[in-house]
This record gives structure tokens, sequence and C-alpha cells, in this order.
């Protein structure tokens, strides 16, 4: 924007940009401590400066092994696994056009832990693959993630009503739980543990091995989804009008389903069902800097969704001490009254 | 600038337009009118390249739409669609800046000419008083002119237009239509809009094109339609709707349900009100001594009413007189507009004199002074409670008039 356009046209100072900066730097502001604290806090507490000599390789044997091979992964997971799905959540939302879309709502989530269960289990019964390694955990939620996000894209140019796309979200949910349910009895206890996590939900599982490969596909997704502001924002009118302007749709369309898919695959390896973070991230995001710009909506999603899914992994960890809660149990607790909001408010609700 | 050659146009398959063709050059306003689910939208989304015609082609500027990519279409094509938006919180600056989707890098970063255009667009439209308001906050009125600066914002050769009216009140609607026009001049933009308002239409397009029965047909002006085949071919009007060609306008007839009779006295278009308003409120209708070709004349025909004329421009004979005054005598009450008199038609003040005298009661709407009237009026909302005291009082002086 020039400055001397603006002065001339009178109207620089009521443009809402340097408003956003300032917002984003503010939303930005608990990242960091909430990180700390995932490292600090939890069944034996650690201090700071212990974490930070564990962190350089001086701790001692004990902290080390905490911080090193299950508090850092674990904060990891969260940090990079809220900021996903909130940018999830915010592609969805411009997707459908629908403050109500979210990866766990429209079932993305449960394909995923759907494609994951199935291929663990035919992994172990047919041994064609190796079924724990990360690779072929990631490649499978992928490709269950990418199938619902399809399916959905397709049925809502059918059914045109947000509430019968939300119930058939939570049906594929209920499906996708109960065969999952089904392929348990195929499984031997150990294995069954490991299932059992990726139904419910929780942080605790990250270890380095299934993380190493996720982090740099998180973090490049994370830097390059910024390309897809622009087309988002163009979305908003409807994709008509995103037509009129120039936007090749199909081709977009299948960028963003991918954008969304990708991420939620990662988080659902990583820890299951994570629930919410993608519908309040964007919510929160929209309310707080009162745009729906996307250049703006989008990194406030990821810090917002860094922000809630660290939080309710240390309210999992902390609130029933030794015990752990499902991370969606926490989310569920503002995420299930806010789409009740939503979904009274109707229309109203701005995107 | 835009055309269509043996064009067909439909949805999935199913042709609703065939045998479609036309051109619009630069600087030309165009109105498409039809009745509803004629095809307007159908045609439009198919010229904006929204739809992909069945068979034949689209061109632009002599190069065939179909060989373009999308970006270089919007570069030409602006679309206004009639869809209601979803409310946004983007400012009007944002939602118009997104018009230079097909011009800005990935980033959407805007240069010094991004901006600028953007800001003529918003300017062109008379809204940059509302540039950091947010979208949702705004009147449908103004979200519409924010849609076309948007468009604007496109730098299109073409605008095209969904009803781009039909949801604002009728002030936002002349001014939307206005605007429209203005800038079809201004900027050299072949404007074409789809109008529900056909009066409107009339008033404002350069050219027509009626899209009905699956046909569209260009006309070069209102006039030639008017002229050639009338509103009838589109709304097919008769019966208690009428179309005038003179005065471009649709009226209501009152039903011919044996209501009461009164007889007007008019002339220089001071009866048009009064005739309006007796047909609304379902009187049947007599007037006279109209000079033929003049506006009094074509609306009271246009209203269904018993209308006694001269030829243009000849002073009233005698014969036209009586007739006027035996008619009036058959009617309930009677109303005199307080015409201008002139040489031609002084026997129109005569006439009313001798109704007030002889026959039905009268009442003087405007300034003149009929002795024997038993009101006058200048405020026209006293009229109707008036005639109906009229009518009253006439039933009551019929036995009088049987003496007589």
């Amino acid at each position: 924007m020039s400055r001397r356009l603006d002065r001339l046209f009178g109207m620089a100072s009521e443009l809402p940009k340097t408003n956003n900066i300032h917002m984003l730097l503010l939303i930005s502001v608990p990242v960091t401590p909430l990180f700390i604290a995932s490292i600090i806090f939890g069944s034996y507490s650690i201090t700071p400066w212990d974490a930070l000599m564990a962190i350089a390789g001086r701790g001692t044997a004990e902290s080390s092994l905490i911080v090193n091979s299950i508090r850092l992964p674990r904060a990891l997971a969260a940090l990079l696994g809220g900021a996903c799905l909130g940018v999830s959540g915010a592609i969805l939302q411009a997707l459908f056009r629908n403050p109500l879309a979210d990866p766990y709502i429209l079932g993305v989530t449960s394909g995923s832990s759907l494609f994951l269960a199935l291929s663990i289990l035919t992994g172990s019964v047919l041994g064609l693959w190796s079924p724990f390694s990360p690779y072929s955990l990631y490649l499978a939620a992928f490709i269950g993630a990418l199938m619902v996000v399809i399916l959905m894209v397709a049925l809502s140019g059918v059914v045109r009503s947000t509430t019968t796309i939300l119930i058939i979200g939570l049906m594929i949910s209920y499906l996708a739980y109960s065969l999952t349910s089904i392929l348990h009895v195929f499984v031997d206890i150990e294995k069954l543990r490991a299932l059992v996590y990726w139904m419910m939900g929780s942080f605790a599982g990250a270890r380095w091995s299934l993380l190493s490969p996720g982090i740099p596909v998180l973090a490049i997704f994370l830097f390059t989804v910024v390309l897809l502001c622009k087309p988002l924002n163009v979305l908003l009118l409807g994709e008509e009008y995103a037509r009129s302007m120039g936007m090749s749709l199909g081709r977009m369309r299948m960028f963003l389903v991918a954008a969304a898919a990708l991420p939620v695959s990662v988080v659902t390896t990583l820890s299951g069902s994570v629930g919410f973070v993608g519908l309040s991230a964007p919510y929160l995001a929209r309310q707080l800097t009162r745009t729906s710009n996307h250049f703006a909506i989008i990194p406030a999603s990821a810090l917002l969704g860094a922000t809630l899914s660290m939080t309710a992994d240390l309210i999992s960890r902390l609130a029933l001490q030794p015990i752990e809660i499902p991370v969606t149990a926490v989310t569920a607790l503002f995420g299930a009254p806010l789409v009740i909001y939503l979904l009274l408010k109707g229309r109203g609700v701005q995107l | 600038m835009i055309g269509a050659v043996n064009l067909s146009a439909g949805y999935g398959g199913t042709q609703v337009l065939s045998a479609v063709n036309l051109s619009v050059g630069a600087g030309e306003f165009v109105a498409v009118i039809g009745p509803n689910a004629s095809g307007k939208t159908t045609l439009l989304k198919t010229l904006a390249s929204l739809l992909k015609p069945l068979s034949g082609v689209v061109y632009l500027d002599g190069t065939m739409v179909s060989k373009l990519r999308a970006r270089q279409i919007a570069r030409l094509i602006g679309v206004v669609l009639t869809e209601q938006l979803r409310p946004t919180q983007l400012t009007v600056f944002e939602v118009v800046a997104l018009g230079r989707y097909p011009y800005t890098n990935p980033l959407n970063t805007l240069s010094e000419t991004d901006s600028r255009e953007v800001l003529r667009a918003l300017a062109d439209v008379g809204i940059e008083h509302l540039a950091a308001r947010r979208f949702y906050e705004l009147s449908d009125g103004q979200r519409q002119k924010v849609m076309i600066a948007r468009a604007l914002a496109q730098e299109p050769r073409v605008l095209i237009l969904d009803e781009p009216v039909t949801y604002l009140d009728p002030r936002a609607r002349v001014e939307v239509l206005l605007t429209l026009k203005r800038l079809s001049k201004e900027r050299g933009v072949a404007v074409i809009a789809s109008l529900h308002e056909v009066e409107l239409a009339l008033r404002v397009a350069d050219r027509l094109i009626i899209v009905s029965g699956g046909r569209v047909a260009l006309y070069d002006s209102p006039e030639e339609f008017v002229a050639r085949d009338g509103p009838e071919l589109l709304y097919g009007l008769g019966g208690e709707t009428a179309f005038s060609p003179e005065l471009m306008s649709i009226e209501f007839r009152p039903p011919n349900n044996g209501g009461p009779r009164i007889f007007v006295v008019a002339g220089g278009g001071s009866g048009s009100l009064v005739y309006r308003m007796l047909a609304r409120l379902g009187y049947r209708l007599s007037t006279g001594v109209l000079h033929a070709g003049d506006i009094d004349y074509y609306l009271a025909s246009l209203l269904g009413g018993r209308v006694i004329s001269e030829k243009a421009f000849h002073p009233i004979s005698p014969e036209k007189m009586q007739q006027a005054l035996s008619e009036a005598r058959d009617c309930q009450a009677a109303i005199y507009t307080s015409p201008p008199i002139g040489p031609l038609n002084s026997e129109n003040r005569i006439l009313a004199e001798e109704i007030a005298r002889q026959g039905p009661p009268l009442i003087v709407f405007g300034n003149a002074v009929i002795e024997g009237a038993i009101a006058r009026v200048d405020d026209p909302a006293a009229l109707p409670e008036l005639i109906g005291r009229a009518l009253e009082d006439g039933l009551e002086a019929r036995p009088a008039a049987v003496r007589r």
C-alpha cells in the first residue's frame, strides 16, 4: 500500500492492517511460556534450569531422560499439532464457507484413525509392510483423511444444509469408530494399547521415532500455507465469484483439500483424534483480529491452535494427576458449547 | 466487444437457450429482461464463462473465450452475481482489492497500480467513504456497490451483472442503475445487466436483450422493442394489466365489477394522478373532453376508461361537448382536475359548470373555482373520502334528477 496514495485519499489510518500485526503479536505471547510449562510440569516436576541443562545435554540421567525423550517430543507434538489443526480448521471453514467446519466434526480425524487401524491390522496380519513404521502410519492416516475431505467436498456440492453436512460428518466418525472397534478384536493386547491411543487422543505417545519424519512435513506446511491465503480470501465470496476473478477452482480445490488433510493426518498419527481445536482456533482468531483476511486468520489460527492444544495437554496431564485424561475430553469442554452456540447463531456468524 | 455466435446454453445437458446470436459493444448499457426462469442467469453465466456453452462460441474482442485462461478472462470480464453473500469481516477496501486477483502475486501484495485501481473503483462507484468499513455492516445497496467496485477493480472491458438491483430499495435501485449507466459511458465498459424491472430497463438501457421461451432477441433500443413486439411478448400482459408504448409504463386496470362510475374533466396531464387513484380504488372511469395525444388521453384509455376525445389541436366541438355532458350525467360523481385552460379547451370549464348544475355532484381538485361544486381540495389524499361523500349525495339527489 503506497503511503502517498493513502494520504491522497485520507484513509490510511483506518485500514486495519497494522492492528492485525499487533493482534498477532499479542496472540503469540502465551506460546513460549506454555511450551516451557509443557516441559517442566508433569507427574515429575523439573526446574527450568534442569530442563535447560537436560536439553543442552548436561542434565542428570533422570531429568535428561524425562525431558529429552518424553516432555520435549510431547510439547513439540502439542505445539505443532495444535498449530496444524488450527490451520486445517481455517482452511476447511473457508472451503465449506461454514464456521462449524472442523477436521474432528467433519470426520476427517476419524477417517484418518480408521485407516491407521486398518493399516496396522492388515500390516500385522498379512505382513506386507511394517505396520508401526512411521511412514506407513503417516501414509495410511493421510489417505484416510484425504478420502473423507474429498467425500465431504463432494457431498457439500449436493447437500446445501450446514446441519446435514455436520450430521453426515458425525456419522462418518461413528462409522470409523465402529470399524476401528471391530478391528480391535483382531489385535493382541500390546497393539490394542496403541490403537486406544489413536482413538482417544493424547500427546503422551509422541516419541522422536514418530516425530522426526513428521516435524519437517508440518514445518514446511506451516510456511507454505501462506500461499493459500489469497485464494482462501477470494473463496469467502463463494466459488462462482472466485472463478469469475480468475481462480481455477478445480485445481485450487485439490490443493486446499490436500492442505486440510495433510496436517490432520500427521496429528492423528502422532496423537490420535484431537477434537475441536480446528473449530475453536479460527473462530477465536476471527473474534480477536476482527477480520476475515486469511493473511491474518491463518497465522492467528496456528498460534491459537498451538495455545489451545498445549493448554489442553497440560490440563489433561495435571488435572487428575497421576491419571491422564484424553485431550479431546478437555478440548470438548470448550469446543462442544461453541458448536452449539454457532449452530444457534446460524447464518449470522461471520466467516 | 463481447458476442455470441450460435450459442446454446444450459445446465448439465439440459438446454435452456438455443440459437443465441448477439454482440455488445464498448460503452453500451444492455438490459436483459425476461420472465422468471426464462434463462437470463444461464445466458449471463455462459457469457461470463462461468458455464460452459453446450455449443457455439462466446468471443471477446474477436478471440474465442474458450481459448483464454481463467486469469485472462478475469481481466476482461467482471461479474456481479445475484446471490446474497455470507457476511464477512473483510473491509470494503479488502473486498474491492480481491478484484485485483488476476493481477497480483500469490502473496497478494498490492502494487501502486493495484492500489490506484482499487481506489479508482471505489471512487467510480462513489463509496470511498466506506473503504474502512466492514462488509457485514453495510446495507444491501452498499454491498451491491462494493461488489460492483470489486468487479471494476478487475479493469474489465465487460461488466456482467445478474439482477444487480433486485434486493435493493427503490432509491438504491435507481442509484445503482445510474451508476452502471455512467460507468458504461465513462469507462467505455460494455455493461450487461439482467433486470426484473421492465419499466426501469426501458428508461435506462441503450439496448435490450429479451430472453423468453428459450429464445434470445437483441433490440437496438428500448423504442425498437416497444414498437416491434411490446412487453406482451414478455409477460403476456392483458386483462387487468396494460402497457402503454407512449408512456412506457405498465398500468393496472380496475376490475370491471360494476362499481360506481366517475366522470373526470381533465386534460394536459392534470388528470393522471386522479385516474390512477380511481383505478386503484376500483371505480370505473369516464373522462372528457380530452385531445388525442394528451398524456391524460393515453393514460385514461390504458386504464380502460370511456374517453370522449377531440382531434389534437382542434377546438372542442359542440357535439363532443354534448356527448361528454350526457356521459357525465350517467356517472355517480364528477371531478374537475383544474386543467390549464386555453383557446382550444375552454369548453371543458363550461362542461364542469354544466355538470355542477345538472349532473352528479362535482368535486374540484386543484385551484379552479366552479360554481355549484360540492367541494374543492388541493390535497389528493382528501379525495377518496370526498368521492365517497359525493356518491352518497348522488344517491339522495337521484329522485331530483329523475324528476327533471
